[in-house]
């Protein structure tokens, strides 16, 4: 699913993001990113969000080459994948079923299957009740639970979590993690950045730890070992 | 594209414009005063073809007497026109008549010009048999003692151009200033908006907008920009074109081109140049945008 080969990521200012990555996650992985400021973790989203392009090397996306793909065919790599916003990201004029039905509208979705499908992910998501509240009506939790909504609402392969939980209480962090579980277990790849060791603890998942543009870490070839 | 994204794009465009009602009223101004603008010179410069063409269609032409000849030496001079070959007709049109016609036309400014204050000469109003025989005939007159000068066509002919030369370029260049500053209103409004809809714009390019969804809401406000001008400037301009004409041929006996006979071309044109410059405005901030947040 997601394929990292030598990547090296380098910015004009000559920072060195990433160095000689190399990267395997496979078809219905659950993968935490860990890693302090500034290890290289939002270089390695925008590289698979194809938002940057790597300085060296080659990345592939459920098959596609990144390097190797055109700018008018981006778009259509991105409708593989749901993003999801540490701040949310929510359109404050809009309520929770247009937030969501967005996301459907820009991909040419027609009108009588946003209107099926919005109201089963939000039930799926507990929202049902919320469907005509403001973001500004809802706790941090559940403008989580909408982003992930509009993140899943176009059946994507991939759902990458740049710190999902980052503006919630711990309880509530539990339960997105829970929710992404559960869309893991239907077989979407879940790729989630987190600083809160307590979640990667309570989820046993593949660990991986970037410091300084290297991983240093995998779980899936070595046991990693974390103090909170 | 399908017809429900259509749809949903056209009713964001016309949002963009309302919800940006301040800068698109300013972008709508500009670009008005443009073709207004723009308008004027093109209606300018036709009914001054058309009045060069009815100078040089004319076989009539005026004498002007010299100014210390009295009353009976200027009708001896009338008789020496009519005595010209192809001379048809020769009346006389003495300088106090004129005077008062002014006076009519113009009342005031004209008050105290009688008796040895008139500044006018004596005329004849002279027509001819056959037009072909124009300039012959002239070069006869200006021979005949206490002639001072003939307005001939292409003295007139030549005044009229100069001044439809002067017209036309001086129109060309502020319609370019302008054409200039409305093409930068109208992207700095787009802009603004494309601004305002920056969140939206990540979202949408998140989850996989291609770059002619994101751009289609903001061309619809360029061209609907255009269309509102062009409508307002068509508007506009008749009711200006038609008080101007109507004081116009109160004074000089003018026939000028109605505004209905060239209502469709003018509407045509006006929203074809409202359409281009709304939509270059717009592709322009677009084109900026989406370059600088490029992924």
């Amino acid at each position: 699913m997601v394929e990292f080969k030598n990547v090296c990521k380098a910015y004009e200012n000559g920072t060195l993001a990433l160095k000689n990555v190399n990267l395997n996650i496979d078809k219905g992985e659950f993968v935490f990113i860990v890693g302090s400021s500034g290890a290289g973790k939002s270089t390695f989203l925008k590289l698979i969000m194809r938002e940057e392009t790597p300085t060296s090397g080659e990345i592939i996306i459920n098959g596609r080459r990144l390097t190797e793909l055109k700018h008018k065919e981006v778009p259509y790599l991105r409708r593989d994948m749901g993003i999801v916003f540490q701040d949310f990201r929510l359109i404050p004029k809009m309520n929770v079923f247009d937030n969501v039905a967005f996301a459907m509208r820009v991909v040419g979705a027609n009108q009588r299957y946003i209107k099926k499908r919005v109201p089963y992910v939000l039930e799926l998501l507990g929202l049902k009740e919320k469907a005509f509240c403001f973001p500004n009506e809802l706790s941090g939790g559940e403008q989580q639970r909408v982003g992930l909504a509009r993140a899943l609402v176009n059946n994507p392969k991939i759902i990458i979590a740049d710190e999902p939980t980052g503006n919630v209480d711990p309880r509530m962090s539990f339960e997105i993690v829970s929710l992404l579980e559960k869309i893991n277990q239907r077989g979407t790849t879940i790729l989630m950045v987190t600083h809160e060791l307590f979640l990667v603890k309570k989820f046993p998942k593949r660990l991986i730890q970037i410091n300084k543009g290297e991983i240093i870490h995998d779980s899936k070839f070595e046991e990693v070992h974390y103090e909170s | 594209m399908k017809v429900s994204s259509l749809k949903y794009l056209l009713k964001e465009g016309f949002k963009n414009l309302f919800n940006n009602r301040l800068m698109s009223f300013a972008s709508i101004g500009v670009l008005t005063s443009c073709l207004i603008l723009t308008g004027a010179a093109l209606l300018f410069s036709l009914n001054i073809s058309s009045a060069l063409k009815s100078v040089e269609d004319k076989n009539s032409f005026t004498v002007y007497l010299n100014d210390d000849l009295s009353n009976l030496e200027s009708v001896r001079v009338g008789e020496k026109i009519k005595n010209v070959n192809n001379v048809e007709s020769c009346s006389f049109y003495s300088k106090d008549e004129a005077i008062e016609q002014w006076k009519d036309k113009l009342g005031v400014l004209f008050d105290g010009l009688q008796g040895n204050e008139n500044p006018l000469p004596n005329v004849f109003h002279v027509t001819l048999t056959d037009l072909s025989r124009y300039s012959e005939t002239i070069a006869k007159i200006q021979t005949i003692e206490g002639v001072h000068s003939i307005s001939d066509r292409s003295e007139t002919a030549e005044k009229l151009t100069q001044l439809n030369n002067l017209v036309t370029s001086m129109g060309f260049w502020i319609v370019v200033i302008l054409g200039c500053i409305s093409l930068f209103i109208i992207s700095n409004t787009i802009s603004v908006t494309m601004h305002s809809r920056k969140l939206e714009i990540s979202i949408m390019k998140s989850v996989g907008a291609t770059d002619s969804f994101v751009k289609i809401p903001f061309m619809v406000e360029g061209v609907m920009i255009g269309i509102i001008s062009a409508i307002t400037s068509i508007l506009l301009l008749s009711l200006v074109y038609k008080t101007l004409t109507l004081s116009i041929e109160q004074v000089i006996p003018l026939s000028t081109i109605p505004f209905l006979s060239l209502l469709g071309n003018i509407t045509l044109g006006f929203i074809l140049a409202g359409i281009t410059f709304g939509l270059l405005g717009g592709s322009i901030s677009i084109r900026k945008y989406l370059k600088k947040k490029q992924g």
